[in-house]
């Protein structure tokens, strides 16, 4: 080995070093000497004007949504955007927004996000599910099946869902929106009948309160429950498995008509 | 005192060790790059856009169902609650952290790899400068020289400082050079955030401030150098204690795996936090990431380090001009 590669070998371990060091040095200065002074905003990029290519869905809500119960993981929402795919050869976009647990407070609280906002307002199509949550509290209402107790929550959840088709309508105006409503998991227990009451009328103001808006749709799925009803749920015995999902999403998917780009 | 140390140098290179560690990285960046290109995509098909705001949104969202779904740990939980805040920080600030481009892949190698990767290439330097010789019986050639035990030894010390910071040099120049075909090799002024802090479950960004990448990697190199360095001493002070290179390799192999392993599950072991080896994720400070232990900051990470490899040091430095050598 000459001389020469090692001379050189050498003078790069040093440089290097200097340059480490100088690193370090950067280090103590900028982390423990830094003063705190508000952060500069950058400047908004302006790529925020809605981008026409393609069809755009988003998917709110819940565990329902997410697609919790179904091994595949696709949901619903996975079922419609491949029924979709098949349709149509125009570009797709796919944003699945949904949080498992999800109460309609808590959808309120993430529909006022900058960046939710921005998704919803480029979206053609938006699929959401909530108010299950609201309705069963994990089983805790079965316990409780008081008339003046269920008609308090519905009040309230009511309210809470005209918030929810208000803030989606002032972002985005023209938009589908298709809103699933519930079906009675608990549909061949002891107390079905009272079960299944208390759903129909919870679908039945929730459906009300839909009409109320342009183009807001309710989907009924009560009815792809209401026999066999374990064949179509998870081992939870509260979420759908995938043949319920499949069920849906078929519902949902042949309700939603293409205007371009058809097959 | 630069002709004992060129003398060390010129063994170093005669061994070929650093060129086969910089075709280790090479083949291991190559790799990677492909695994980040290949993630890329797969995001891209499963969201159908581009659009890195999107991008950020549904991992935040994919964060939140995985924080609401039992079964996981609370350090875990800890954990991605912290790193929910970040990303939530990010987008409200309409920053991309991962703007695609090879600084950012660069930055991402060495935040991965300061931990294990680096701390395994220097070992394989530094464990046996003294013991190969001591093996070998060369080292009866050497002292036999009219010059000062310390000197020798100091030498040898330099000559290994000198080539961890070739290491980390080449692991900088193969990860920009490799990515960069494939990512550009633009992004230096990407402004990325730092300064966070955490106290127990939440994010303080008082002190969150913006900093060009170019500037954020000289950081993470400068502590990934500091950590190479620490490990260093310590395999150098093996590499004196013990005659074998092989058992030098073994120890340093077990502790630093071992810290892999720990800082995952010490955070109820709180004096574990004075180990070296759970120590070695200074990058994690930078980019805000919430620490193994509560209360563990960078600079106490340093001087944990800094002491550790002072001790060394000075065994070294005893061991080696008292020991009797036959």
């Amino acid at each position: 080995m000459s001389k020469r590669i090692i001379t050189m070998i050498v003078s790069i371990c040093t440089a290097t070093t200097l340059l480490w060091t100088v690193g370090l040095i950067i280090t103590i200065q900028d982390q423990f000497f830094y003063e705190a002074s508000s952060i500069k905003q950058p400047k908004p990029t302006t790529s925020n004007i809605k981008q026409n290519n393609g069809l755009s869905i988003v998917a709110l809500g819940d565990s329902l949504t997410r697609g919790t119960g179904d091994e595949t993981g696709k949901g619903y929402v996975g079922y419609v955007v491949d029924d979709l795919k098949k349709r149509t050869n125009q570009h797709m976009q796919f944003t699945n927004l949904a949080i498992k647990g999800q109460r309609s407070p808590q959808l309120i609280n993430q529909l006022k996000q900058k960046e939710v906002q921005r998704q919803l307002k480029e979206a053609d199509i938006i699929l959401m599910t909530i108010g299950g949550n609201d309705l069963f509290r994990g089983g805790e209402a079965l316990r409780d099946l008081s008339h003046a107790q269920i008609e308090k929550e519905k009040k309230k959840f009511v309210e809470q869902l005209h918030t929810i088709f208000q803030l989606i309508r002032t972002v985005n105006d023209d938009a589908t929106v298709f809103y699933i409503a519930l079906y009675n998991p608990f549909n061949d227990l002891g107390n079905g009948k009272e079960t299944s009451a208390i759903v129909r009328s919870w679908n039945y103001a929730a459906s009300e309160v839909a009409a109320d808006y342009k183009s807001i749709i309710c989907v009924p799925t009560y009815d792809l429950f209401e026999l066999q009803v374990n064949d179509y749920l998870y081992t939870d015995k509260f979420h759908p498995n995938k043949e319920g999902y499949k069920r849906i999403g078929e519902r949902v998917a042949s309700l939603i008509t293409l205007t371009k780009g058809e097959k | 005192m630069i002709n004992l140390v060129y003398n060390e140098m010129l063994k170093i290179v005669r061994k070929k060790r650093l060129f086969i560690i910089a075709a280790i990285v090479a083949v291991l960046v190559s790799l990677f790059t492909y695994a980040q290109l290949k993630q890329i995509e797969t995001i891209r098909e499963r969201i159908g856009t581009t659009d890195w705001r999107t991008q950020l949104q549904q991992q935040i969202i994919d964060t939140q169902n995985r924080l609401n779904s039992t079964g996981i740990s609370e350090e875990w939980k800890k954990f991605l609650k912290i790193r929910l805040q970040q990303q939530q920080y990010y987008l409200d600030n309409d920053i991309n952290p991962m703007a695609p481009g090879a600084p950012t892949f660069m930055r991402m190698f060495i935040e991965n790899s300061i931990e294990l990767f680096l701390p395994l290439l220097v070992m394989v330097i530094a464990a046996d400068l003294v013991s190969s010789e001591a093996s070998g019986g060369t080292i009866k050639l050497l002292l036999t020289r009219p010059v000062k035990r310390w000197k020798i030894l100091m030498s040898k010390y330099i000559a290994m400082i000198l080539s961890t910071s070739f290491i980390v040099f080449s692991v900088a120049i193969l990860s920009y050079a490799i990515s960069g075909i494939v990512f550009g090799y633009g992004g230096w002024n990407l402004p990325l955030l730092t300064g966070f802090s955490i106290q127990g479950e939440e994010l303080n960004t008082a002190a969150v401030h913006l900093i060009p990448q170019w500037k954020y990697l000289l950081i993470e190199f400068g502590l990934a150098f500091f950590v190479s360095l620490v490990v260093g001493t310590l395999t150098f002070m093996l590499s004196v204690l013990i005659r074998s290179t092989a058992a030098v390799m073994g120890i340093m192999l077990a502790a630093l795996i071992s810290g892999a392993i720990l800082s995952s599950m010490v955070s109820s072991w709180e004096s574990a936090k004075y180990l070296f080896m759970v120590n070695l994720r200074l990058t994690s400070y930078i980019s805000g990431m919430a620490p193994p232990i509560d209360g563990m900051t960078l600079s106490f990470s340093m001087m944990v380090l800094a002491t550790w490899a002072l001790v060394a040091l000075i065994v070294s430095f005893y061991v080696f001009t008292k020991r009797d050598v036959y």
